[in-house]
């Protein structure tokens, strides 16, 4: 194969870039700081994917990750007591159990890359790998990739209509109980005193 | 040279100015929102120019030496009616209005052009919390949590959310009393989650309004309609621009001021502006029914508010001269921020067709010792604060929607000094500011 | 080979961009002079005035900002617009970057946005800025979806995800007519990506400015310039995506192209004047309940089409 040389230049700086950000990961002090770095780091591999002519997944790779960095980071922030994760935190635990599991992925990783015997098969020049990807995606394999399409989807709607109930304030008085403002209270939301009410005690004041 | 010809430039940029209003400095506020040449900015860190525009209570003035810091420099302050800090006492004061839009443009071409230096900063440059974290990066020690770094303790979120269970960690900031998209003098402690208010907890009242003094006259004699109603539609035609500039209407914001400041305003032009903001969508995609007020919280503010809830509250009625011009109460039953403005919409048109009707029957008012004044009814007493009615009202709202509630809401009590008073001397305007909020406290 | 494949895309991109930007800030004065707003003396000297009085104003700092994503965040997003007007083709050979799959790096570009937008407004520690960046993500997750199904339709007849096959493929019909709900969806898009107008949930004015509430002097220069370009950028794809980019009678192509990215930036900044703000719930909404299922039938509508 011949390809200029900026080629490898190229390579050789996106996969430092990849694996610099990746280290930084376990060294920033915040949620989304250590989220944006792995963005990078993928950024760095889908240039890398695309400088290996694959196109479509290099750019795939970018919406992807970018789209799905952004709700980690909020999940985290929501889900962690750091105030918008502003404050900063200890983003690494468990070292001794982490460095061990890292060092044993690394070895076996390398042992892949420099054992195994990849296929020499020159692609022919004319090939575009677009159109054979969307062939492979959508051609034999179209049954499977699109009923598992379909599954991901229904659980992901699912999930989503079984936790929430219309916007945050929303109908929830409509068969549930939305909780209190204050523990114990009153719950939030719902209607007052509704003439028709079923269930309510009312309170007349004389 | 090449410095110079760039600062030359900067020159002829529109000046921006952040207000910091004090007490009364709406006037200027108005006027400058009307000139050519002059942007009035949100954030202090967007301009050039401080200006602050009515007097400042004592309370307050630590409020506004941290907003004086946050300019970027170079800049300059600017005192409309208001006395400088101590620390600025050769600052530049400006007593008539007239001379304002000219006062702040001078001021600007000559810092931009060095002849003037920046004002200086009036607090140390330093965290207003000190740092309190573990460790030198603040994480370690307590499982993966950090001390208090920067006054910001990491929240515990025991209670649950007020709406899905989707909870973002809370924040708790105050806010005012010289944010520009808050009353003039409001300020609350905020808790936050997300843009989600959590808690609001009104700690300084608005400062009071000023009406015109045809609502002072009325009180004690039978005075023209059309003087009372017109003065009673431009009250309400300041409070739309407002809330339509908050909104993104730039344009019609500035119709109605402009409406506000016309001598005799036609009824036509109302209906116009009334016809451009139901196309633009305003009550569809920006007012859309939060805020309601029950019927007692709507009773407690009053006015406009009242009658947007469906109380038949308007003394107005009671006065025989307006029932033979055919006067009776126009009222919504929605109660929430878009009925407060249709509500509003509705009374300028009314207002105006009651102005152009007394004013060919020659018609006065006939009852004295009572007013409804564009705030509410004044009877025995004036219209009081309101603001408490916000620590109940905006829970649960989002930030956006909050601040449009709050902008439909006339909460300030009615100040004891008429307008044309306190624009008449400077004298009456300091110390009747604080004479008034000596009275409150 | 260096100067064709580098140099001149290089050239050719940035002076769009900056002249773009130059000519979005003088067409929105214009704009707001008509309506009956207040006029600048100048319409043609004041971006250039407004620029250079950022530039002799300091950068300020707040309290314990993220640095390095502070002052990243502003070029990043001109980064990305950049990147958005490299793959639009201003005639069969005056192209930046024929990528073949600019339309999917259109919404990468999106996404990316999205990403530098929160960063923007997270990383300056104060809250109205915070406010701004949690908003921005609701609006950039809701209108993604929708950007993709409405591109995804135009790629429909080209068969192609580049660009230059998408606007020859318009050479009996332009999209706009092929594909009548395309244009308007993404129109709101485009107003999404730069959050313009009606749309501007991060930077808006009930949060002093959002995302840069909190910062000025040279960066805000550079984050407004960044919009700017970012909506030519988006103008250019609209372009080519619907309006057949440089086909045209008369004319040479790159002409066409440059009137029609104007049409299209000036109808953007129409809507910014004349349309309120939308609550950010009502628009989280819409685009979910409304518009999302409307790119659907659009899509529908495309692939009908292309069977035909």
């Amino acid at each position: 194969m011949d390809y200029p040389l900026i080629v490898d230049l190229f390579f050789v700086l996106l996969s430092v870039l990849a694996v610099v950000s990746g280290w930084r990961v376990f060294c920033t002090d915040s949620m989304v700081r250590a989220s944006f770095f792995l963005l990078v780091s993928f950024i760095a591999v889908g240039l890398i994917m695309i400088l290996l002519a694959a196109q479509y997944l290099g750019v795939a790779m970018f919406f992807m990750m970018a789209v799905e960095m952004m709700v980690m980071a909020l999940f985290m922030v929501m889900f962690m007591m750091n105030p918008a994760g502003l404050n900063p935190m200890m983003m690494v635990h468990q070292h001794r159990f982490a460095i061990v599991a890292g060092a044993v992925s690394f070895v076996v990783l390398a042992a892949v890359a420099l054992l195994a015997e990849f296929p020499d098969s020159p692609l022919p020049a004319d090939l575009d790998p677009v159109t054979s990807l969307g062939n492979e995606l959508l051609g034999d394999s179209m049954l499977i990739f699109e009923s598992a399409g379909i599954v991901l989807l229904t659980t992901m709607i699912g999930v989503v209509v079984l936790s929430s109930h219309r916007g945050r304030f929303g109908a929830a008085e409509e068969g549930s109980m939305p909780p209190g403002l204050a523990p114990g209270g009153e719950p939030a939301g719902m209607p007052k005193e509704s003439d028709e009410g079923g269930g309510h005690h009312h309170h007349h004041c004389h | 040279m090449a410095v110079s010809r760039l600062s030359r430039l900067a020159a002829r940029a529109r000046v921006p100015v952040f207000p910091a209003l004090g007490m009364h400095g709406e006037p200027a506020l108005h006027r400058l929102a009307l000139t050519a040449g002059i942007e009035l900015v949100d954030s202090p860190r967007h301009a050039s120019l401080l200006l602050v525009a009515g007097g400042v209570p004592p309370d307050r003035h630590a409020a506004l030496r941290r907003v004086h810091d946050q300019l970027p420099a170079p800049f300059a302050t600017l005192w409309y009616r208001s006395e400088p800090l101590i620390e600025l006492a050769g600052a530049t004061r400006v007593d008539e209005l007239d001379a304002l839009p000219e006062a702040l443009t001078t001021l600007h071409r000559e810092l931009m052009q060095g002849q003037r230096g920046s004002s200086p900063r009036l607090l140390p440059d330093e965290p207003p919390n000190p740092w309190e974290g573990l460790g030198d990066d603040g994480h370690g020690g307590e499982g993966m949590m950090g001390g208090v770094p920067y006054g910001r303790p990491m929240v515990m979120n025991m209670t649950d959310d007020l709406r899905d269970g989707l909870t973002l960690d809370s924040l708790t900031v105050t806010l005012g009393p010289f944010l520009p998209m808050l009353p003039p003098g409001l300020s609350a402690e905020v808790t936050l989650q997300g843009d989600l208010v959590y808690a609001w907890t009104t700690q300084d009242a608005p400062y009071p309004t000023a009406l015109g003094s045809v609502f002072f006259r009325a009180l004690q004699e039978p005075v023209p309609i059309a003087e009372l109603e017109r003065a009673r539609a431009r009250h309400h035609l300041k409070r739309l621009h407002v809330a339509l500039r908050l909104a993104g209407l730039e344009r019609l914001a500035l119709q109605a001021l402009r409406l506000a400041f016309e001598p005799r305003v036609e009824q036509e032009r109302v209906t116009k502006l009334r016809r451009r903001l139901g196309r633009s969508g305003f009550f569809r995609l920006t007012t859309t029914g939060q805020g309601r007020l029950e019927q007692g919280q709507a009773r407690r503010v009053g006015g406009v508010a009242a009658r947007a809830a469906g109380l038949e509250e308007d003394l107005r009625g009671r006065d025989a001269a307006y029932r033979r011009l055919g006067f009776t109460p126009i009222l919504q039953d929605g109660g929430d921020t878009g009925a407060r403005w249709r509500q509003t919409l509705a009374e300028i048109d009314q207002s105006l067709q009651l102005a152009h009707q007394a004013e060919r029957e020659g018609a006065h008012t006939e009852v004295i010792g009572s007013v409804e004044t564009p705030c509410g009814p004044w009877g025995e007493h004036r219209s009081e604060d309101a603001s408490r009615l916000l620590d109940e009202l905006l829970p649960g709202l989002e930030w956006d929607e909050a601040l449009s509630t709050l902008a439909s809401l006339d909460l300030a009590a009615v100040s004891e000094w008429p307008q044309e008073t306190l624009q008449g001397s400077t004298e009456a305007s300091g110390n009747g500011a604080e004479s008034c909020e000596e009275r409150r406290a | 080979m260096i100067v064709n494949e580098l140099i001149l895309p290089v050239i050719l991109v940035t002076v769009v961009l900056v002249v773009g930007a130059y000519l979005v800030a003088v067409i929105d004065e214009a704009i707001a002079g008509a309506l009956g707003l207040p006029r600048a003396a100048n319409a043609w000297m004041a971006p250039l005035a407004r620029g250079a009085w950022l530039l002799t104003q300091q950068a300020n700092a707040t309290e314990a900002p993220d640095w390095r994503a502070w002052r990243l965040a502003p070029a990043l997003y001109l980064a990305l617009a950049a990147i958005g007007l490299a793959v639009v083709p201003f005639s069969p050979t005056l192209i930046p970057t024929d990528l073949v799959t600019g339309v999917v790096l259109w919404g990468s570009i999106e996404a990316l946005a999205t990403v530098v937008i929160f960063l923007h407004g997270w990383s300056a520690n104060t809250l109205l800025s915070l406010i701004g960046a949690y908003r921005y993500v609701a609006l950039g997750l809701s209108y993604i979806l929708i950007s993709m199904f409405v591109l995804i339709g135009v790629a429909l007849p080209a068969e192609s995800l580049q660009f230059s096959q998408v606007v020859a493929s318009q050479a009996e019909l332009w999209n706009v007519i092929r594909q009548p709900l395309g244009l308007p969806l993404f129109l709101i898009v485009g107003l999404g990506v730069t959050f313009w107008g009606p749309l501007n949930l991060a930077d808006s004015r009930d949060l002093a400015g959002g995302t840069a509430s909190a910062i000025s002097g040279p960066p805000r220069l550079v984050w407004n310039l960044a919009r700017s370009a970012m909506l030519v950028a988006f103008s250019g794809a609209a372009a080519s995506a619907f309006l057949g980019g440089w086909l045209g009678p008369w004319l040479p192509g790159p002409v066409w192209m440059l009137l029609k990215m104007l049409a299209v930036l000036a109808v953007l900044l129409l809507i910014g004047r004349l349309v309120p703000r939308v609550q950010p719930e009502r628009c989280v909404t819409l685009m979910w309940v409304v518009l999302l299922p409307l790119s659907f039938v659009d899509l529908i509508w495309a692939g009908v089409e292309a069977l035909w």
